[in-house]
């Protein structure tokens, strides 16, 4: 047998009455031929895909908060610069290479980047007094610290100035955090009701007095100004209170870099942005993505399992509940987009133009609900990922045995109490792996937000102390937007990309954790109904 | 006691009981699954604190008819029947007759033993929760009750809040069992309660069954020939949907009146 | 001891109203949501009708060339006057449905041979533990938010193929030759089954070949810069955001599922064909080729489809990626702009009930009925081929 199969063309043509075949030549007995390489090929290719994805971004995104060393470049005529190597290219026209370096300073150089010629570097060093300022205009500083001036004249230089500047940063940042407190938590409420003339003498009284603390708190600032030189030679006088961070990377080990990058980090996650969305945090969009997909979950939940239920449990299963069904399923196809206008069309025009004119006259023409907010994204997302929902716990119905509801029948149970106390309960890790996809897929989606309700910048949180605390009528921050807006409309994108990389990083990371969640659950569910008890 | 009546269009089969020992009756009862006749015309009365036995070929209806003695088929939306069916003289499906209390007059203990993924305990209180609040103490001892004349007391007492999906099948079913005599029924169905089971725990649930006639009406669907011999007093032969035979079982098993009958007995017994 | 049990007339018919009042709550809500979700079709055909008994635009025009003021010769053009001010409102929706179709046919172009490829390879030859590996992964991959990978796209791939436009073009055609390379040299000692990850650094190797011989092939062959080359022999000027870069990103987001839908579809082919194939002397390759394929055929033509319904609808990437210029060329290096990503930059600063507005819902209305029929059409061909599967499956 085993040499017929070795010669199959031989040992076919000797089977009567059968013509011979000769078998095609150059077939190893394992060959799949080609293609098959191909196919798996494909595979490998995606898998790079998403790895080269999901590597860019995270190296992008964390290395972004790295401290790293500031080189001291030397060129061929003398002249110095110090700055941080980002990327090299061939030089244009000509032979040889050249490296851009992210310089800072823009209020002296007018630009952050500059090209250096390979060719022209004579030496780099990395001394230790090098200054990373980062500061609240202009982006950062790089250079030295020549002294430090109080307001009260008194100046250290050398190496006295480095720990005074970090010993009044921390004093300041204290100050800072007070004052945004009173800022943001305390003046908006009264300011509100003083300007609505609903308030009463307390208030009043109240809004003059924290009024005043913040003007004494902001007198109270530490008057410093900093005396710095850019390596280049140029001097600029800086104030204290412009300056957000310090840093001497050069002289930092790796466990203190490695510190720095930790508070890099947390600063990115629970700072606002600043200087129109090019620097600092990304808090209030974790915030507003985070609340727009808890009010679409509270939404979403009790609307997709009713209609759930109604599907599987209550309609007559003929063959209009099965176009429905089909129906339903390809909404789940729908671009987002579609949803947004319908979101725009219905929720903000029509039923938020109808509120504002029979409850909100006052304020009127400037809409209150009849403009994109808070509410009309949520329930706008909510719709969208409905079919989701239903899907899932139609699923989780249908795989429920029907021993279980005939089990609690037998015991004279009604269909309610079938449903509430028997398959519900079961189908509840079903449900969850639907809102849990649901949500996954409402944080990601951004096209329907940039008509119903996103905001650029909003500085205020749509919580805040204030009756009725939820401000479903206000513009919020999305991450994704965020994303957008700054990749799309800052002025220089390539100073900004490493944010953007980071917030991308951000909100990939969340949409993953919640996808494996379902994963997990929905494995868990196979698991646990596929097997049944075991006899 | 017995009158045995065989018509020209179809077995017909009637046990002629006083009212007074019936339990249930079924009469000239069919039921189809859209324009598929599953049973038709049948006729028969289920005597009270007896064991019934329906058996027959696969397919020949036994189970539809123990399903439609408590009204199972209302879920199913391509079900029609006709006829009647009668529980204590009510007629089943009368409008007064409210389907959930009718199923807790007449309970079901179905094939594959099927506990709700809860503890042994609330699987038990399950059914008796329904009918409104009740003391705890009166839980526990209905509980207490059901488990022990399901014969599962001594085997889960010190794990009464143990899942009831950890129990070995047998246990399972006779956990099902006193879930449903929790609820005080006067009639127990069992369709084929043994097939999904060892041989041991099937000896177990027979044993059961026969203690339980002393308060309750059971009929039973086996495929079993000698299971139906061991705990039956009366015996229905059903085929194509329609009722061949019917009598106390050693009548049926000795000494057949049809062919059909005996060729069905022997052929399996054989 | 059933006398504990007996119940009340008033508990039962409590019992019996709630059942009652519960299916009805459950009725209605599930009618309402239906509705509610079914609404968005009929919503937007409401909004759109006016459009055709209104006087300010003749529903012809938007589909013919038109001549404007300072055109020499008719054209289509979208250019709704937001920026002008002054001059008329050019309304021609040709060149938004041509730039969403590009677009969608690019991404097609790129995401179906990965998408099958993929598919054909973890249905017939991937060792069933990778598989259960990679179908989550590739989930992963689908829930990508798209506005990522459309900033990776249009900030990091545009610019990095600007400067390297030579190397990615011979990176793509230097892959299926290097894959199957790879396929002759090493199937005798490295497993068919595991191949999806043994050729990853292979594919590190190809491209690091690539970036060597790029530099060397545009210095010969296209006279020291490609894109010189393109402009000079091909006439294809290049843009920095163009379709080819839509495509690639769209491609990576479209094909997670179309790689699912067509593996459900292989995966399903009863196992019987597939032993019978193989028990007469077939290869898997040729199996697949010959039995699997013809028989999964509609439910790899319906995750196509699906995968097309999502190209056309997608927002953030094309917006993003393609420089929203909205031409008419068949130049794919050039820009484009589809219909999402004008309903998305345009709407906001559309005038409720004007004609620019209703133009916009017209778009949406007309992604909304392309998507909806694409998926009824792929769920249909689904559903009659999982009966199929099931008949030839047949009774044991």
């Amino acid at each position: 047998m085993r040499e017929q199969a070795s010669t199959p063309g031989d040992a076919l043509a000797t089977q009567e009455g059968r013509p011979a075949v000769a078998s095609r030549r150059g077939r190893s007995p394992r060959g799949e031929g080609p293609w098959a390489w191909l196919a798996a090929g494909s595979v490998a290719t995606s898998l790079a895909l998403l790895a080269l994805l999901l590597g860019l971004l995270a190296v992008r995104g964390l290395g972004h908060f790295w401290p790293a060393d500031v080189a001291l470049v030397t060129l061929d005529d003398g002249r110095q610069l110090a700055g941080r190597a980002v990327k090299e290219a061939p030089l244009p026209d000509q032979e040889g290479r050249e490296r851009l370096y992210r310089v800072g300073n823009r209020d002296l150089d007018g630009d952050i980047w500059e090209w250096v010629a390979l060719e022209r570097i004579q030496g780099i060093a990395r001394p230790a007094d090098l200054v990373v300022l980062e500061r609240r205009r202009w982006g950062e500083f790089m250079g030295r610290l020549v002294a430090i001036e109080s307001a009260s004249g008194e100046r250290l230089v050398g190496d006295a100035a480095w720990p005074a500047l970090k010993e009044r940063l921390a004093v300041l940042e204290d100050a800072r955090q007070q004052i945004a407190r009173l800022r943001q938590e305390t003046l908006p409420p009264l300011v509100r009701r003083v300007e609505g003339g609903q308030a009463s003498p307390e208030e009043r009284a109240a809004l003059a007095s924290a009024q005043a603390q913040l003007a004494a708190r902001q007198a109270a600032l530490p008057g410093d100004t900093l005396v710095l030189k850019s390596v280049g030679g140029r001097s600029l006088r800086q104030p204290l209170t412009e300056v957000v961070r310090a840093l001497q990377p050069n002289d930092m080990g790796p466990v203190e870099k490695l510190v720095s990058w930790g508070q890099g980090v947390w600063r990115f996650l629970s700072e606002g942005p600043r200087a129109a969305n090019s620097a600092g945090g990304v808090w209030p969009a974790i915030f507003g993505t985070v609340l727009m997909v808890v009010l679409m979950s509270i939404f979403v939940m009790p609307f997709g399992v009713l209609a759930a239920v109604y599907l599987n449990e209550v309609a007559h299963q003929g063959r209009l509940i099965r176009w429905v069904r089909i129906g339903v399923r390809n909404l789940a196809g729908v671009p987002s987009i579609v949803y947004g206008v319908f979101g725009l069309g219905v929720f903000v025009y029509g039923i938020g133009g109808r509120l504002d004119t029979w409850f909100f006259e006052a304020s009127l023409p400037s809409p209150t609900f009849g403009t994109g907010g808070l509410l009309w994204a949520s329930l706008t997302l909510a719709l969208l990922t409905l079919p989701v929902v239903i899907v899932a716990t139609e699923e989780g119905l249908a795989r429920i045995p029907a021993s279980q509801r005939e089990g609690a029948l037998a015991l004279g149970a009604t269909r309610a109490e079938m449903l509430g106390r028997v398959v519900l309960p079961m189908t509840l890790p079903a449900m969850l792996t639907g809102v849990i996809l649901a949500v996954a897929r409402a944080a990601g989606e951004v096209a329907p937000l940039m008509l119903v309700g996103v905001a650029k910048l909003a500085p205020q949180v749509p919580v805040d102390g204030e009756f009725p605390y939820l401000h479903l009528e206000r513009k919020f921050m999305h991450l994704g937007h965020h994303i957008f807006d700054s990749a799309f409309h800052g002025s220089d994108v390539q100073a900004t990309l490493p944010l953007i990389y980071a917030t991308a990083l951000l909100l990939v990371v969340v949409i993953l954790v919640l996808n494996l969640t379902a994963i997990f659950l929905r494995h868990y569910l196979r698991g646990r109904h596929g097997t049944r008890p075991t006899y | 006691m017995t009158v045995m009546q065989h018509t020209a269009h179809g077995s017909r089969a009637l046990i002629d009981f006083s009212p007074q020992a019936t339990s249930l009756e079924v009469r000239d009862f069919g039921l189809r699954y859209g324009d598929k006749t599953a049973l038709s015309n049948l006729t028969l009365r289920v005597p009270r604190h007896r064991v019934t036995a329906f058996i027959g070929p696969s397919g020949c209806g036994k189970s539809t008819l123990l399903r439609a003695l408590n009204r199972l088929h209302d879920l199913n939306e391509t079900v029609t029947r006709e006829g009647s069916i009668h529980l204590e003289g009510q007629d089943i499906h009368a409008s007064s007759m409210v389907v959930a209390e009718l199923r807790r007059r007449v309970g079901m203990v179905f094939q594959v033993p099927n506990p709700f993924p809860m503890s042994i305990y609330d699987n038990v209180a399950f059914g008796l929760r329904l009918q409104g609040h009740l003391p705890k103490r009166q839980v526990d001892d209905v509980v207490e009750w059901a488990l022990q004349s399901a014969a599962l007391w001594d085997e889960v007492k010190d794990r009464l809040r143990a899942s009831a999906w950890s129990l070995s099948g047998g246990q399972q079913q006779r956990l099902v069992i006193a879930r449903t005599l929790a609820v005080g029924p006067e009639v127990l169905l069992l369709d084929e309660p043994a097939s999904a089971l060892d041989p041991i725990s099937s000896l177990k649930v027979e044993e059961l069954i026969r203690n339980l006639k002393s308060t309750l009406t059971l009929v039973l669907v086996t495929h079993n020939m000698q299971q139906a011999a061991r705990v039956s007093d009366y015996t229905a032969f059903l085929q194509d949907g329609e009722l061949v035979e019917y009598g106390p079982t050693d009548t049926l098993f000795t000494n057949p009146r049809l062919a059909r009958t005996e060729n069905y007995i022997t052929g399996r017994m054989a | 001891m059933s006398d504990s049990a007996s119940t009340s007339p008033l508990r039962r018919s409590v019992r019996q109203t709630r059942d009652r009042m519960v299916t009805a709550l459950i009725t209605a809500g599930g009618i309402g949501v239906i509705v509610a979700v079914m609404g968005i079709g009929i919503f937007l055909a409401v909004e759109v009708l006016p459009l055709f008994w209104s006087s300010d635009i003749e529903m012809a025009s938007l589909w013919q060339a038109q001549s404007y003021q300072g055109l020499e010769s008719p054209a289509h053009r979208w250019q709704p006057a937001l920026l002008e001010g002054d001059g008329e409102p050019r309304f021609g929706m040709l060149p938004l449905v041509w730039g969403t179709l590009e677009a969608a046919a690019w991404s097609l172009v790129m995401a179906v041979p990965l998408a099958l490829g993929a598919a054909a390879h973890s249905a017939l030859f991937m060792s069933p533990r990778l598989r259960d590996r990679l179908r989550p992964t590739l989930e992963l991959m689908e829930a990508m938010p798209g506005v990522v990978i459309g900033f990776i796209a249009g900030l990091v791939l545009a610019p990095w193929l600007d400067d390297h436009l030579a190397f990615g073009v011979v990176l793509v055609l230097l892959l299926p030759p290097g894959l199957l390379l790879a396929g002759g040299l090493l199937r005798r000692r490295l497993p068919m089954g595991w191949a999806a990850l043994w050729l990853m650094p292979w594919l590190l190797v190809l491209w690091w070949v690539a970036s060597w011989l790029a530099p060397w092939l545009e210095a010969w062959w296209f006279n020291g810069s490609l894109r010189t080359w393109l402009e000079v022999h091909l006439g294809l000027e290049y843009a920095n955001r163009n379709a080819i870069i839509v495509g690639m990103a769209m491609g990576f987001a479209v094909m997670p599922s179309i790689y699912a839908l067509a593996e459900d579809a292989l995966s399903g082919v009863p196992a019987n064909l597939v032993e019978g194939a193989e028990a007469l002397g077939a290869t898997r390759w040729q199996t697949l080729w010959r039995v699997v394929l013809p028989a999964a055929a509609p439910g790899v033509f319906s995750a196509v489809m699906i995968g097309a319904g999502r190209a056309v609808g997608e927002t953030m990437i094309v917006l993003m990626a393609s420089g929203n210029t909205a031409l008419m060329t068949t130049n794919p290096l050039d820009g484009l702009r589809s219909m999402a990503a004008s309903i998305a930059i345009e709407l906001p600063e559309a005038a409720p009930g004007g004609t620019h507005y209703r133009l916009l819902l017209l778009a949406a209305l007309l992604l909304f009925a392309f998507t909806f029929l694409v998926n009824t059409l792929a769920e249909v061909v689904r559903s009659r081929l999982r009966r199929r599967y099931r008949r030839l499956e047949g009774a044991p």
